[in-house]
C-alpha cells in the first residue's frame, strides 16, 4: 500500500510539471498584460515599459517559464505584479481557509444527504418517496450553481433577511461559530446542490445493481437483519462505483468555487483566481494553477486508497 | 410510470416559476413606499448639530493593491489613500486648487520657482510632527532614477526640491508647467521619518504600502481582510478636526449585482459607481437616498485614423451626422446623461461649448459622404468606393453594459445611411492591447475618458502621442499641436481657457471622435448621511464632515 502510495506520488510530478507547461503558455498567449490596467492619461508610456523590464516580462516567454519554475522548484511563488511586493503564497494562504472551509463542508454536507437518500431510493424503488429524490436530484443537476445562488440570495437573504447575501463574518463583530455557520450555509448549500443531485443518482443505481445480488440474498437467507444486510454488504459494495465518481468530482468542487465564491463574495481562492485572470497578474495564476493540480492529484490519490478500503478485492 | 413522470415535472416546474413571481412580486410594494419616504422627508433634515459616531460601510468592487499613491494606479487603492493621506493641495468642488497641509503658495513671476508654507502642527497617525523634510522626502522619490513607478510623468517638470527651513520647501521647474500647482502638488505626502532608510528601488513593494500606511490623513489605518475590506478609523488629532465618523469599513464586492444585492439588504451603505441603468431600482431601496452629478467624463465613438476609411474629415462628420445621440442617451441610457460635442467636461473651467456641431441629420450624412465618393454602386444598401465597402467593427470593452448596448444601436443608426457598423466586445486587457500601441488593431472603439480635474488635452490629442501615447485614433493636426504645446506653458486660467477655446473648436471640426454623452455619476448613501458635498471626482470629498443622524 504505502509503496503504491509514493508510486502514484512520484506519477504526479511529470503530471504536474505537464499541467504548469500548458497552463503558462495559456496564460502567455493570452492577449495583455498586467499594464492594460494603467489606461490613464497620466501613466507614461515609458514608465509602464519600465514596468515591463523590471519585472522581466519583455523575455521570451519559454525563459520567463524557466525562470519561473526554477524558482518555484525552491518553494518560491514570486510576488504579485499588481499588488506589489506581496508574496503569491502570503495571498494565496490568506484566502485558502475560506475555500478549503468551503468544501469540505459542502463535500460533507453532499455526502451526509445523498448516500442515505441513494440508499432510500434503491430500497423502496418506484415508490412516492424514490420519485421526489430523483426528481429533486434531476433539478438539482440541471440548475446551474450561479442560478440557484443567485435564487437563494434574492430569496433568503435579500428578501427574507434570513441569511447575509454574502461574505465570511458579519463586519465589525467579534468571530463567532454560529456567524460563521450562518455564511457559511448558502454558498456551501449551492456548491453542495450539483453534487448532491449526481451522488444520490449514483449511489441509487449503484445499489440497487448490489441488492440484486446473491450475496445479498445470501446474507437475507442467513437471517440478518435487512438493516444490517443493506448497510452492512449492500452499502459497502454499492459505494465502490460512488467513490470514483467522488474522486472525479473533487475538480468539480474548485471550478464550482469559483462561481460560487464569485456570487457569495466568499473570499477564498476562487474569486483570487478570477480577479488575477482579469488583471494578468501572472505569478499569482500560477501560484493557484499549481496549488488546485496540487488539490485534484492528492484528491484522485485519497479516491483510489478509498477505493483499497472499501473493496477488499483490491490489492496493491 | 412515465406519465406520473412527466405530471411530477410540471408540478415541480411551476413551484419554481411561482418562486419567481414571489420573488418579483416582492419587490413591487417597497418600491412605492421607498420613493414617497424619501421625498417627503429629504428637506427637512438638513440642519443640525453633527453627531460623532458610527462606522460607514463602503461597497467597492475593485479591490485594491496597495496604498502609496506614487505607485498605486487603480480606484478603489486611491479612495483608501485619500483616507490615510493628505496633499499639500486638494480641489474644491469645482476643480479650483486649494491649500491642504500647505499654509500658503507661491509661484515666482517667471513661473519656475514655486514656494511652500506649510501649515504647523499637523501630525503623523505615530505622533510625529510633519515638516518639511517629509515633503522633499516625497518628491524626491519619483525624481530618483530607481523609481519604478508609473507616476514619473507627472514630475517632470520638476527639477529640484529644497527644504528652506522646517515649514518652508521650494520647488524648482526645469520649465513652467500650468498643471505643476494642480496636480503635482496635490500627490499625498508619505513619512520621511519611517521610510527614508528604505532604498527607493524597493519602495514600491515595501511592507508600508500595504501593511501599515501612516498618513496625515482624517483616518488611520486598523486592518485589511484580504478580498473582505479595509478598515479604518477616525484620527483624533487630525489636523482639520477629528472625523465624525468613529470609521470606514471598505467592503470590496465582487460584482456590481452583488453590490446592489447588498445595498437592498442593508450590507452595504455607500456605493459610488452604481450605473445609470440600476439607479432607479436602488432608489426604491427603503432607507437609502441617490445623489448625482455630472461626472468628469464623457464617452466617444472613436475612428482609427490609420484606416483608409476614416481619414477624410469629412467622412467622421458624416458620421457624426448619421449618429443620433440623444436617442442613445435616451433609450440606452434612460436620458441618464448629456450629450457632448467637445472633449471637455462642462464640469471644468476651460469647457467651452462654442465649437462646430454635427447634429442628427441623415440627409447631411449621406450629402457629405456622396461629396468624399461613397456611393451605393452595386444596390446592395452598402456604400461602396473603389470596389471597397463601408464597413467596420466598432470594437468595445467587455463587462459596461451601456457600451455594449451603444455599438449595437450604432449599428442600427449606420445602416441608415448605408454604412456597415459590425460590434465586436472584448475582454477588456484583451481589448486595451487591440487597442493601443503598437497593434492599433481596431477600426472604431466605443470607450470613456475620465478626466483630470486640470483640463490637458495633450496626452490624447497631441501626434507626438500617436506612436506610442494615448493618441491611438492618430489624430493628427499641426495647428492643434502647436496650439496644446503653447497652452501647457500658460499658468493664468483665463489665458488658458482662451487658448483651449480654439483647440476645442479644431478638434470638434475634425471629429476625431464622435463625442457621443457625458455620463452622470450616482452614489447611493444612507438616508441619515449628512456633510455630504457633491464633487463630481471625488467620492469622498471632505469626508471628515459627513455625519450620520442618530
Amino acid at each position: 500500500m504505502l509503496s503504491y502510495i509514493i508510486r502514484r506520488t512520484l506519477m504526479a510530478i511529470p503530471l504536474l510539471l505537464g499541467i504548469t507547461v500548458v497552463s503558462f503558455a495559456i496564460m502567455k498567449f493570452a492577449p495583455g498584460d498586467p499594464t492594460s490596467l494603467m489606461m490613464d492619461p497620466t501613466i507614461s508610456q515609458a514608465d509602464k515599459a519600465k514596468f515591463m523590464e523590471r519585472y522581466g516580462l519583455n523575455d521570451p516567454v519559454y525563459i520567463q517559464y524557466f525562470k519561473w519554475l526554477g524558482a518555484m522548484l525552491q518553494g518560491d511563488f514570486g510576488t504579485s505584479l499588481i499588488r506589489k511586493g506581496v508574496p503569491v503564497m502570503e495571498m494565496i494562504m490568506n484566502r485558502m481557509p475560506n475555500t478549503i472551509l468551503l468544501m469540505v463542508v459542502s463535500t460533507m454536507l453532499a455526502v451526509v444527504i445523498s448516500i442515505p437518500f441513494g440508499v432510500i431510493s434503491a430500497t423502496k424503488a418506484y415508490s412516492k418517496l424514490d420519485y421526489s429524490v430523483t426528481i429533486t436530484s434531476f433539478l438539482g443537476v440541471a440548475t446551474p450553481n450561479f442560478f440557484l445562488g443567485l435564487i437563494l440570495i434574492m430569496v433568503f437573504a435579500v428578501q427574507l433577511n434570513w441569511f447575509p447575501t454574502g461574505g465570511v463574518s458579519t463586519l465589525n463583530e467579534p468571530f463567532s461559530i454560529w456567524d460563521r455557520i450562518h455564511h457559511l450555509f448558502l454558498p456551501a448549500f449551492v456548491l453542495a446542490a450539483a453534487d448532491m443531485a449526481g451522488l444520490t443518482r449514483y449511489t441509487r443505481s449503484s445499489m440497487m445493481e448490489v441488492i440484486k445480488q446473491d450475496y445479498i440474498r445470501t446474507a437475507r437467507a442467513k437471517g440478518f437483519k435487512e438493516q444490517k444486510v443493506i448497510y452492512k454488504h449492500g452499502l459497502r459494495n454499492g459505494l465502490i462505483p460512488v467513490i470514483t465518481i467522488f474522486g472525479l468530482m473533487i475538480p468539480s468542487f474548485i471550478g464550482g468555487a469559483v462561481i460560487v465564491e464569485k456570487i457569495f463574495t466568499w473570499p477564498g481562492i476562487g474569486l483570487l483566481f478570477v480577479d488575477s485572470a482579469f488583471q494578468r497578474d501572472y505569478p499569482v495564476i500560477m501560484g493557484l494553477t499549481v496549488i488546485s493540480a496540487v488539490f485534484v492529484v492528492i484528491g484522485n490519490l485519497v479516491a483510489d486508497i478509498l477505493y483499497a478500503i472499501f473493496d477488499p478485492r483490491i490489492e496493491y | 410510470m412515465k406519465l406520473r413522470k412527466t405530471s411530477w415535472l410540471v408540478i415541480s416546474l411551476t413551484l419554481i416559476l411561482s418562486l419567481f413571481l414571489t420573488a418579483c412580486a416582492g419587490n413591487t410594494p417597497e418600491k412605492t413606499t421607498g420613493t414617497t419616504d424619501k421625498d417627503g422627508t429629504k428637506n427637512e433634515e438638513a440642519a443640525g448639530e453633527p453627531q460623532k459616531g458610527g462606522d460607514l460601510i463602503i461597497g467597492s468592487t475593485g479591490s485594491p493593491t496597495l496604498f502609496n499613491s506614487l505607485y498605486s494606479t487603480d480606484t478603489a487603492s486611491s479612495d483608501i489613500e485619500s483616507f490615510i493621506y493628505d496633499g499639500l493641495v486638494t480641489s474644491d468642488t469645482e476643480f479650483n486648487p486649494t491649500f491642504s497641509m500647505a499654509e500658503d503658495i507661491k509661484a515666482s513671476e517667471d513661473g519656475l520657482t514655486y514656494t511652500a508654507k506649510l501649515k504647523k502642527g499637523i501630525k503623523w497617525h505615530d505622533g510625529e510632527e510633519f515638516t518639511a523634510d517629509d515633503v522633499v522626502f516625497t518628491f524626491m522619490i519619483p525624481k530618483n532614477p530607481d523609481y519604478v513607478g508609473e507616476r514619473g510623468s507627472n514630475f517632470e517638470s520638476l527639477e529640484k526640491v529644497t527644504k528652506i527651513d522646517d515649514y518652508t520647501v521650494e520647488f524648482k521647474l526645469s520649465k513652467r508647467d500650468a498643471s505643476f500647482y494642480p496636480v503635482t502638488l496635490s500627490y499625498f505626502i508619505l513619512p520621511e521619518h519611517i521610510l527614508k532608510d528604505v532604498p527607493v528601488a524597493e519602495l514600491g513593494e515595501h511592507e508600508f504600502n500595504t501593511k501599515s500606511p501612516i498618513g496625515t490623513g482624517p483616518f488611520k489605518f486598523v486592518e485589511w481582510k484580504d478580498g473582505e475590506y479595509v478598515k479604518v478609523e477616525a484620527f483624533d488629532d487630525y489636523f482639520k478636526g477629528r472625523p465624525n465618523l468613529d470609521s470606514l469599513t471598505y467592503k470590496i464586492v465582487p460584482d456590481m449585482d452583488a453590490m446592489i444585492a447588498q445595498i437592498q439588504a442593508g450590507d452595504i451603505d455607500f456605493a459610488a459607481g452604481v450605473p445609470g441603468t440600476d439607479i432607479e431600482t436602488v432608489k426604491s431601496f427603503p432607507g437609502v437616498k441617490v445623489e448625482s452629478g455630472l461626472a468628469l467624463s464623457y464617452t466617444y465613438l472613436g475612428y482609427n485614423q490609420k484606416n483608409d476609411l476614416f481619414k477624410d474629415k469629412k467622412v467622421r462628420q458624416a458620421l457624426t451626422h448619421a449618429i443620433d445621440r440623444e436617442a442613445i442617451v435616451n433609450s440606452v441610457m434612460n436620458g441618464d446623461g448629456k450629450v457632448a460635442d467637445v472633449p471637455e467636461s462642462p464640469l471644468s473651467f476651460a469647457y467651452n461649448d462654442d465649437v462646430p456641431k454635427f447634429g442628427y441629420d441623415v440627409e447631411k450624412a449621406k450629402s457629405l459622404l456622396a461629396e468624399a465618393g461613397w456611393k451605393d454602386t452595386d444596390g446592395d444598401g452598402i456604400l461602396d468606393k473603389d470596389g471597397k465597402k463601408f464597413s467596420f467593427t466598432v470594437k468595445t470593452n467587455q463587462g459596461n453594459k451601456v457600451r455594449e448596448d451603444i455599438v449595437v444601436v450604432l449599428q442600427e443608426q449606420l445602416k441608415n445611411v448605408g454604412i456597415e457598423a459590425k460590434p465586436e466586445i472584448v475582454e477588456w486587457s484583451a481589448f486595451i492591447e487591440q487597442i493601443s500601441a503598437p497593434n492599433w488593431n481596431y477600426d472604431a472603439l466605443v470607450l470613456g475618458w475620465s478626466l483630470s480635474t486640470f483640463p490637458d488635452q495633450y496626452d490624447i490629442f497631441h501626434s507626438s502621442q500617436m506612436k506610442e501615447g494615448l493618441n491611438f485614433v492618430w489624430y493628427s493636426n499641426p495647428e492643434a499641436d502647436k496650439l496644446m504645446e503653447e497652452a501647457k506653458q500658460i499658468l493664468d486660467q483665463d489665458e488658458y481657457k482662451k487658448a483651449y477655446a480654439d483647440i476645442y473648436k479644431m478638434i470638434a471640426e475634425d471629429q476625431p471622435y464622435t463625442f457621443l454623452y457625458y455620463p452622470n455619476v450616482h452614489r447611493v448613501m444612507p438616508e441619515n448621511l449628512q456633510g455630504y458635498v457633491f464633487h463630481a471626482k471625488d467620492d469622498y470629498y471632505e469626508i471628515y464632515k459627513w455625519w450620520l443622524k442618530k
